[in-house]
C-alpha cells in the first residue's frame, strides 16, 4: 500500500493530474513549464545581473551604447571606489552585529513565546493570540515618535539597543509573524514527547529548550534566514536610530553614498571617476552578503519550507 | 558606541525578559512548598503564562505604551521647544485637517488603496501560478525554486527599490513603454490609459513582491493531500476539474493567509507613499507630531478596517478539511 501511493507520488508530482495524458501532450507541457519558469526567473535576475554588469564598467562603457552587458574591461576600481566610499567594513561590521544579534534574539524568544500558544491551554490564550496579529498590523511610522523618546530617554540612541531589546521580548521587526509561524509549526508536533519529558520531570523551560526546540529546526532556519535578511536590508529604523555615521549600516552608508565620495575625490581633482557605475558597484557589495547566505542555504531553506507547515 | 549611560537601563530591560517568567516559575514552586495543593488546570495556565509572559512586557513596553501616546499625542497641538514638548489641548482637529485642509494625504492615501486593490489579484494568481508550475517534479526545479525565493532575500533592499525607481524594471519585461503607451492612448480613455501604463510600470516590482506569497502557496500545495486527488482522478475528473474542486479549495486557508499578508506588506512597506508622508510631516518638514500621529491613527484604523472586510468576506470563501 505504502509502496503503491509513492509510485503514485513519483509519477503525478505534487498536482497529480498529468497521467492520462499523451506523451505529446506532456511534452508540451513540460516544454511551456519551462519557457515560463525560465522567464519569471529572468525578470527576478535581472536587476541583479544589471547591476553586476555596470558596476564594471568604465566611463567610456557607460555612454558607449554598443556596450550592452560585457564591458570592454572589467573595471575593478569601481569596488575599490566603493568600499573606502562606504567605509565598507566598518559599516558590514555594524550591519552583522545588528542582525545576527536580532536574528538571534528573535529565533529564541519568538519560538519561546509561540510554544506556549501553540501547545498549552490557558484562559485568554486566543485573545492575546489576536493580541499579536494585532501588532503586525500596527505600522512603524504610527508608533516611532513615542518610540524614538522612549529610547531616548534609556539612552539608547546611536546603539544597537533599539534592535536588540525589543527582539529579545519577541517584538521588534516583524516579530509577530515569526511567532505565528514557529505556532503552526509547534502545533504540529506529537503530544506524546512533551507528556514523556513531563513525566520524567522536565520543568517547562527544559520541555522547551531540550524536546521541543530541537525538532523545530526546519521553522528555526526559515525564521532565523528571514529576521538576518530583513534587519540587514532594514532602512527605515536604523535612519532613526543611528546619527553617528561610524554606526551606520549598509544601507544607511550608501544612501549618503554620493556625497561622501565627491567629498573624498574632491581634493583628488578626479571627479569624473565617480559615477552610476560606482554606485551600482556599491549596491552589489550591499545586497552580496545575504545573497550568499542565501546560496549557500538555500537547499535548506527550501526544504524547510515543505516541513513547516507554515499555512493550516 | 559609549556604554556608560545605557548600561543600567539595558541591565533592566535585559534582566526583566528574564525575571516576569522566573516570577511566574516561582510562583508555583513556592505555592507547592508551602503546601497548596494545585489543580492541573492551574498548573498548566501557569505554564502558558510563564512562556508568553516575556511577550506581554515587551508588548506593554514597546507597542501599547507608545501606542497610547500617539494616541494622546493626536489629539494635541506639539510644539517642540529647546527643553521639551508643549501639548496643547485641541480635541478633533488633527483628525479633521486631511478631509479639511491637506490637499495631499487624502489623494496619496486612495492612490496606495487602488494600487493594493489592483496589485492583490495580480500578485496572487501569479503566485499560485508559478507556484503551481514549481511543485510539480522536474529536471532543474531546485534552481527555479531558488532563484523564486530569492526576493524575499534582496527584494526588501532599498538598492533593488532604487533600481526600479529608475526604470530598469520595465526594461525587464521587455515591453517598450514608448510603443505601448501609443497603442493604449489610442484604443482607451485618459484615466483607464493612465492606470494601465502605471500598472505596466509597476509590473515587474509587483512581481518583486510575490517572494513571500510564492513560499507560502508552495507549502500549502504540498499539504493537499494527494489521497484526495487520486480518488477524483478514479471518479473520472479531468485535471482542470481537480484543480477547481479539490485543490483550489483545499488551498483557500492558505490564498486567506496570502491575503493577509499581502494587505499587511504594503499598508506597513516604509516605502509606501503615505508612511513617506506621515513621515515627513511628523519627523522633518515641520515636526507636527500631533498631526503625523492623528494621521498615523487613521492610516492604522483603514488597514484595521481593510482587514475585518478581508477576514469578513473570506469566511465564507475558506474551506477548512478539518472542520465538521
Amino acid at each position: 500500500m505504502a509502496d503503491s501511493v509513492f509510485v503514485i507520488r513519483q509519477r503525478t508530482g505534487v498536482l497529480g493530474a498529468l497521467t492520462s495524458r499523451k506523451w505529446w501532450e506532456l511534452v508540451f507541457l513540460r516544454i511551456a513549464t519551462y519557457i515560463i519558469l525560465i522567464n519569471v526567473c529572468f525578470v527576478f535576475l535581472f536587476p541583479v545581473i544589471y547591476m553586476f554588469s555596470t558596476s564594471l564598467k568604465t566611463v567610456a562603457d557607460l555612454a558607449d551604447l554598443t556596450v550592452l552587458w560585457i564591458p570592454r574591461t572589467f573595471f575593478w576600481r569601481n569596488y575599490e571606489l566603493a568600499i573606502s566610499g562606504m567605509l565598507y567594513w566598518q559599516a558590514a561590521r555594524n550591519s552583522i552585529i545588528i542582525s545576527l544579534g536580532s536574528g538571534i534574539l528573535q529565533t529564541v524568544a519568538c519560538s519561546f513565546v509561540a510554544y506556549g500558544f501553540a501547545r498549552i491551554p490557558f484562559p485568554g490564550r486566543d485573545i492575546l493570540f489576536l493580541l499579536v496579529l494585532f501588532t503586525f498590523l500596527v505600522p512603524p511610522q504610527t508608533i516611532i515618535v513615542p518610540l524614538f523618546i522612549l529610547y531616548r530617554n534609556l539612552g539608547f540612541m546611536d546603539t544597537y539597543f533599539p534592535f536588540l531589546i525589543p527582539a529579545l521580548f519577541g517584538h521588534g521587526l516583524r516579530g509577530a509573524l515569526f511567532i505565528l509561524v514557529f505556532r503552526q509549526f509547534f502545533r504540529n508536533l506529537p503530544y506524546e514527547l512533551e507528556d514523556a519529558a513531563r513525566i520524567d520531570g522536565a520543568g517547562p523551560f527544559s520541555v522547551y529548550w531540550r524536546i521541543m526546540l530541537p525538532l523545530a529546526t526546519p521553522a528555526i532556519i526559515v525564521v532565523f534566514l528571514f529576521s538576518l535578511v530583513w534587519h540587514w536590508n532594514d532602512f527605515f529604523e536604523p535612519t532613526i536610530y543611528l546619527f553617528d555615521q561610524n554606526n551606520f549600516t549598509l544601507p544607511l552608508r550608501l544612501s549618503i553614498l554620493s556625497a561622501a565620495l565627491l567629498q573624498m575625490l574632491a581634493g583628488q581633482g578626479a571627479g569624473d571617476e565617480f559615477n552610476e557605475a560606482v554606485i551600482m558597484a556599491a549596491s552589489f557589495l550591499v545586497i552580496m552578503p545575504p545573497l550568499i547566505i542565501y546560496l549557500f542555504t538555500q537547499r535548506y531553506f527550501v526544504e524547510s519550507v515543505d516541513r513547516t507547515g507554515l499555512v493550516e | 558606541m559609549q556604554f556608560e549611560d545605557n548600561f543600567f537601563w539595558v541591565a533592566v530591560l535585559t534582566g526583566l525578559a528574564f525575571v516576569v517568567p522566573a516570577c511566574i516559575l516561582s510562583i508555583r514552586v513556592i505555592l507547592s512548598a508551602v503546601g497548596v495543593r494545585l489543580t492541573y488546570k492551574f498548573q498548566r495556565a501557569m505554564d502558558g503564562y510563564f512562556y508568553i509572559s516575556t511577550w506581554i512586557v515587551g508588548f506593554l513596553i514597546f507597542l501599547a505604551w507608545p501606542l497610547f501616546q500617539s494616541l494622546y499625542v493626536s489629539f494635541h497641538n506639539v510644539k517642540i521647544t529647546s527643553s521639551e514638548l508643549k501639548l496643547t489641548f485641541i480635541g478633533w482637529e488633527n483628525y479633521a485637517e486631511p478631509f479639511l485642509e491637506d490637499i495631499h494625504f487624502l489623494p496619496l492615501f486612495t492612490k496606495t488603496v487602488a494600487n493594493l486593490l489592483s496589485d492583490l489579484p495580480i500578485i496572487l494568481v501569479f503566485s499560485l501560478f508559478v507556484s503551481i508550475l514549481v511543485v510539480q517534479e522536474m529536471p532543474g526545479r531546485g534552481i527555479f525554486r531558488m532563484l523564486l525565493f530569492m526576493p524575499v532575500v534582496i527584494g526588501s533592499a532599498i538598492v533593488i527599490r532604487r533600481l526600479f525607481g529608475e526604470g530598469v524594471s520595465t526594461e525587464a519585461i521587455g515591453v517598450s513603454v514608448q510603443t505601448l503607451s501609443e497603442v493604449v492612448f489610442t484604443y482607451l480613455q485618459g484615466t483607464i490609459a493612465d492606470w494601465v501604463l502605471d500598472l505596466v510600470n509597476r509590473v515587474t516590482l509587483v512581481l518583486w513582491r510575490t517572494g513571500v506569497q510564492i513560499l507560502i502557496f508552495v507549502a500549502g500545495l504540498h499539504s493537499v493531500p494527494i489521497t484526495m486527488r487520486e480518488a477524483a482522478k478514479t471518479d473520472g475528473a479531468s485535471g482542470w476539474q481537480i484543480f477547481w474542486r479539490i485543490t483550489l479549495p483545499m488551498l483557500s486557508p492558505v490564498i486567506l493567509v496570502n491575503v493577509v499578508y499581502t494587505i499587511v506588506d504594503s499598508f506597513t512597506d516604509p516605502f509606501n507613499e503615505v508612511l513617506t508622508y506621515i513621515q515627513t510631516v511628523g519627523l522633518t518638514r515641520d515636526f507636527r507630531l500631533g498631526y503625523a500621529a492623528a494621521l498615523g491613527w487613521m492610516y492604522f484604523a483603514s488597514i484595521f478596517l481593510f482587514m475585518a472586510l478581508a477576514l469578513l468576506i473570506s469566511s465564507r470563501f475558506v474551506f477548512y478539511a478539518g472542520e465538521r
